[in-house]
């Protein structure tokens, strides 16, 4: 393999690392899409889509390996394939994340709707705002912009918070609610994890241009502070179904 | 649309595609403007100075001469015209990279145009489905238009279109992109609209039937006055819808005749807030006016006016609880004219706020049916604010109340 050729396959698997992002953006949007309005036609499409995905990461992995045992590359060359080794192992399981979300609009398909859907598509536009940047920035070898994408992090975390508090609400208010609102509690974590893998891609991308690993500042969910919150609501609320059904 | 063909500097003539947009289907317009797209670019090659090929008239350009050439985006005078297209024109090269981009596509994809150039496709339009209908196009010479869904900031409609573009030896892809989302906004507009009207005039009207036939099968009073004072009104509330349809017409299509003349902002109030005072008084909500002693005066239609501060204390009686209270004031600073109606009622969420001005748009669909607003009220009176130059906003804040500020500085 000529160097003309391994700047060919390294371009082709940096472009292929950018169809991985690309499809599970799209995965995101669509896995949200169709949990707000109960689409399980469109949930399958997700979880189908998901084969291209896990064959990208095998092609990219494999070209990835084939490039560092033929060829040797060193500096700046052998950052961006370690970069990109890294990256796809977390388009991955944003992906996986996407098919969660298709799962749990399958299962939640014949329930009735807990509430109108408001803060986890905000939490998904975020989520795929940040994975969307951090993708621009690997295309553009910009660890400026990398360096910036994390601090929206907060955001998802705030309305992480605010989703937890609200449907841990309707859980203490009626128990039957329960499984319903623990599959969403499911939905804001995987989408919360999706901005944090989003967070590693940008740790990456720094890495690639700047040559020295780098953990970003992101946010950390305080999860004693929002439990602590849980048990206030919980001990407060008066489980008016489940006095009903004590009674009975 | 007409755009000037400029060629080596000299104008070699002009290229008007006509949409026939009310007439024609979605895809029969598409195909119209692909259509002068191709003619248009191919007239352009047979008119380049000096090329071997070139034709003095359209009538002598022969069919292959239709045919777009690989090297299209190099011809001289071309790259002029893909620049000036409203649609958004790539060219993508063998090697998967962008050889030409338009200033329209670079407007639909949120790129500018110079960076676009030499790079991959993936890395400028990162849409997967986009990728593998063009690599499809080098690769096997599919040639397809189909809707694609682009998100990027926002979702975007799209229609793609991709051609081959047949060079010596090599093969590039043609890929003219029209962005449908703002057609596909107003279709939806539309639809929604037609279904709200039939809607609300269609559930008085049954009820209204339904009371009839009672009626026929000889029911006496004092049933039979409840039911004639009921499809009275109904009746009044259809009437209400419909005046208010026409009203809305005539101000979208700027027909609405204006009678201006010098009024008085503060009486106006004061006149308004009385004949609401009775009203106000059976729903058991208080109802204060406050003015200054001095007159206010603007030019305005005083009767569309008064329509104005008649239908935002309407909205405020109906949607503020008994002992509430509803408030009108004018005021006069700093060369604008302000009335503000408040209330203390059950408030607006933040995410409804932005589109209570829009027709048909109900912040609880639940209340609202009990409340017999006809939905249009909002709309009417932010329509006829704007047409007398001023400017209304809300604020509110749920469990405390919501106030509309309407300005005017045409004083």
């Amino acid at each position: 393999m000529g160097r003309e050729n391994f700047h060919r396959i390294l371009e082709e698997t940096q472009q292929n690392v950018l169809r991985m992002g690309s499809l599970v953006e799209e995965a995101i949007t669509k896995a949200v899409d169709a949990l707000t309005r109960s689409d399980t036609k469109l949930a399958d499409e997700i979880l189908k889509a998901d084969d291209y995905v896990d064959d990208l990461n095998v092609l990219i992995e494999t070209n990835c390996l084939n490039l560092l045992a033929l060829q040797q590359p060193m500096a700046s060359d052998l950052r961006t394939i370690a970069a990109m080794l890294d990256i796809v192992i977390d388009l991955e399981r944003i992906g996986d994340h996407a098919c969660d979300i298709a799962q749990i609009t399958k299962n939640l398909a014949n329930e009735p709707q807990l509430k109108p859907l408001v803060d986890i598509p905000l939490m998904a536009a975020k989520a795929r705002e940040m994975l969307r940047e951090s993708l621009d920035a690997f295309s553009h070898h910009d660890a400026q912009a990398a360096h910036e994408v994390p601090r929206k992090d907060d955001e998802v975390d705030r309305l992480y918070r605010k989703v937890f508090a609200e449907l841990i609400q309707f859980m203490a208010n009626d128990p039957k609610a329960i499984g319903r609102a623990s599959n969403l509690l499911l939905v804001a974590l995987y989408l919360e994890r999706i901005a944090d893998h989003s967070t590693n891609i940008c740790e990456r991308v720094v890495y690639m241009v700047e040559g020295v690993p780098k953990k970003l500042k992101r946010s950390v969910v305080e999860f004693n502070e929002v439990l602590a919150h849980s048990d206030e609501i919980m001990q407060t609320s008066t489980p008016a179904a489940a006095d009903t059904a004590s009674a009975s | 649309m007409t755009t000037r063909l400029v060629c080596g500097g000299a104008l070699i003539g002009v290229i008007a595609v006509a949409y026939l947009a009310a007439t024609q289907p979605e895809p029969t317009r598409t195909i119209l403007v692909i259509v002068a797209l191709v003619a248009a670019l191919a007239l352009v090659i047979a008119f380049v100075p000096g090329r071997p090929s070139a034709r003095a008239s359209v009538a002598a350009v022969e069919p292959e001469a239709l045919t777009p050439h690989a090297d299209l985006g190099a011809q001289p005078g071309v790259a002029e015209v893909l620049e000036a297209l409203p649609v958004g024109v790539m060219i993508i090269g063998e090697d998967g990279k962008i050889r030409s981009f338009n200033a329209a596509a670079g407007e639909v994809f949120g790129v500018p145009a110079d960076r676009a150039t030499n790079r991959a496709l993936i890395e400028i339009v990162r849409n997967f489905e986009l990728d593998k209908r063009v690599a499809a196009t080098l690769r096997d010479g599919v040639e397809e238009t189909g809707e694609l869904a682009y998100v990027a900031a926002q979702q975007r409609h799209l229609q793609v279109t991709t051609r081959v573009l047949a060079g010596e030896g090599s093969r590039s892809a043609l890929v003219i992109v029209t962005d449908q989302t703002r057609m596909r906004e107003l279709e939806t507009l539309r639809r929604e609209f037609v279904s709200n009207v039939s809607h609300e005039l269609r559930t008085p009207l049954t009820a209204v039937k339904l009371m009839v036939e009672t009626l026929q099968t000889g029911v006496e009073r004092p049933a039979s006055d409840e039911f004639l004072g009921s499809i009275a009104q109904e009746t009044e509330r259809m009437i209400a819808l419909v005046e208010d349809l026409l009203d809305l017409a005539r101000l979208e299509s700027g027909k609405l005749e204006m009678r201006l003349s010098t009024v008085d902002i503060g009486e106006l109030c004061r006149q308004a807030a009385q004949a609401q005072r009775a009203r106000a008084h059976t729903l058991g909500i208080l109802l204060e006016c406050s003015t200054p002693d001095t007159p206010i005066t603007i030019s305005a239609d005083r009767d569309k006016l008064f329509q104005v501060i008649a239908n935002l204390l309407d909205n405020a009686l109906r949607h503020t609880p008994r002992s509430g209270q509803v408030r009108l004031a004018a005021s006069n600073s700093k060369g604008a004219v302000n009335i503000v109606v408040s209330d203390t009622g059950s408030g607006i969420p933040s995410t409804a706020l932005p589109h209570i001005f829009e027709r048909f748009y109900v912040v609880d669909p639940a209340r609202a049916r009990s409340r017999s607003g006809t939905g249009l009220g909002l709309a009417i009176v932010k329509h006829i604010i704007e047409a007398h130059g001023g400017s209304i906003a809300a604020t509110s804040e749920l469990g405390v109340g919501t106030s509309f500020h309407c300005t005017f500085t045409n004083v």
